[in-house]
């Protein structure tokens, strides 16, 4: 029986490199594509992969929301996250959200295969790095029993947490409440809420702190050099 | 039906990927050779002389806006067509003026690539933002 994957990417074009990567494994099909994260909730719970692919960036519901809502549908799921960047907090979230997987897209080429067939034998995948910070993490617990423990930041509930990427997406409460299938009313109740505990004083500090804490993504700024230092170009 | 010759520069072999698969649906468009920095397109672009180069515009060792002015004064017959992930009306107007006649947005490259390959082969502009229609102009 072949290995059903399920992948979730917002750019077609990633989709259709990962289909022509992950289908010339003999054994293994793409029984289903999303485009964002509450498609690739709902294509699981209906198609039941084996193991999901779901891009960490993606609208409406970002891929560190997604595999909560799927792990907490049914713990079973194997989700692989792809992400763009391996910054501490983002390999954090992504173990906390029960990822068993983590791939870097610009490694996705090397790594994914890998990555696959370590959960198809029930292991987990992760890059050196995020073992790494798996590594420091154990070991610093172990030096924390001495020192107090710092001040628990506020967190929002998985409902919050997906009305705060719709507001900051530049959605208006009426517009996430449609997307949510909730009355505008609650859509505002819970925009005070997420206001009231990150205190928190307007949009654009919403958007501050969905970017601060990957529930949204943005492109890199371009400096004047766009991106890259000018290097002399190769001799004639 | 002539062939035409195309050179993938992308620092993600995942969007190299998924450029190659659709462009190997247009008979008549042959993947010559694919880049992975700035430094190897402009490399690859004199050995391989393709028709039509692809660029990314964030690309390490040499951004694309830089490969594309150098390319286009070098080999003036070269077209080039961005696929980039900035939905920008400034970023695709710096990249026209780098020589560019093609420009697209990777959200909707698989949807606008082929069209764009076919007119700027034909050395014809073609432009394509997330918030306008393709701008298939002259």
């Amino acid at each position: 029986m072949k290995l059903r994957i399920l992948l979730a990417d917002d750019h077609e074009i990633v989709r259709r490199g990962l289909c022509a990567l992950l289908q010339k494994h003999e054994g293994w099909e793409i029984c289903g594509e999303a485009t964002d994260g509450r498609e690739a909730v709902e294509k699981a719970k209906e198609l039941k992969p084996d193991v999901v692919i779901v891009d960490i960036g993606m609208p409406n519901l970002n891929g560190l929301d997604a595999t909560r809502r799927l792990l907490q549908y049914d713990p079973n799921f194997k989700v692989i996250v792809l992400t763009v960047t391996d910054a501490d907090q983002v390999i954090r979230e992504a173990l906390d959200a029960g990822a068993r997987g983590f791939v870097l897209k610009s490694d996705a080429a090397r790594d994914l295969v890998a990555a696959v067939e370590a959960l198809q034998s029930r292991h987990m995948f992760f890059t050196p790095r995020v073992n790494d910070l798996v590594l420091a993490g154990f070991l610093e617990k172990g030096h924390a029993a001495s020192r107090s423990e710092p001040p628990q930041l506020p967190t929002l509930t998985p409902r919050e947490r997906e009305i705060t990427q719709l507001l900051a997406e530049g959605r208006s409460s009426k517009e996430a409440a449609s997307a949510l299938n909730l009355s505008t009313k609650t859509v505002e109740t819970h925009r005070s809420n997420i206001m009231r505990k990150l205190s928190l004083h307007s949009i654009r500090d919403l958007v501050v702190y969905a970017i601060k804490n990957k529930i949204i993504q943005i492109e890199m700024p371009m400096d004047s050099n766009h991106g890259a230092a000018k290097v002399s170009p190769p001799s004639q | 039906m002539m062939t035409t010759r195309i050179l993938l520069a992308d620092d993600h072999p995942i969007v190299r990927e998924g450029l190659r698969s659709v462009l190997q649906r247009r008979p008549g468009c042959e993947v010559v050779g694919e880049a992975s920095d700035g430094i190897d397109a402009l490399k690859k672009a004199e050995s391989l002389q393709p028709n039509v180069m692809i660029l990314d515009v964030t690309m390490p060792r040499l951004n694309g806006l830089e490969v594309c002015r150098l390319a286009r004064q070098r080999m003036p017959d070269l077209e080039v067509l961005f696929v980039t992930q900035h939905d920008s009306a400034q970023m695709m107007r710096e990249a026209l003026a780098a020589g560019a006649k093609g420009y697209v947005v990777k959200s909707n490259a698989a949807r606008d690539l082929l069209d764009a390959i076919e007119r700027v082969s034909q050395h014809r502009v073609f432009t394509a933002l997330t918030t306008r229609e393709p701008d298939a102009g002259d």
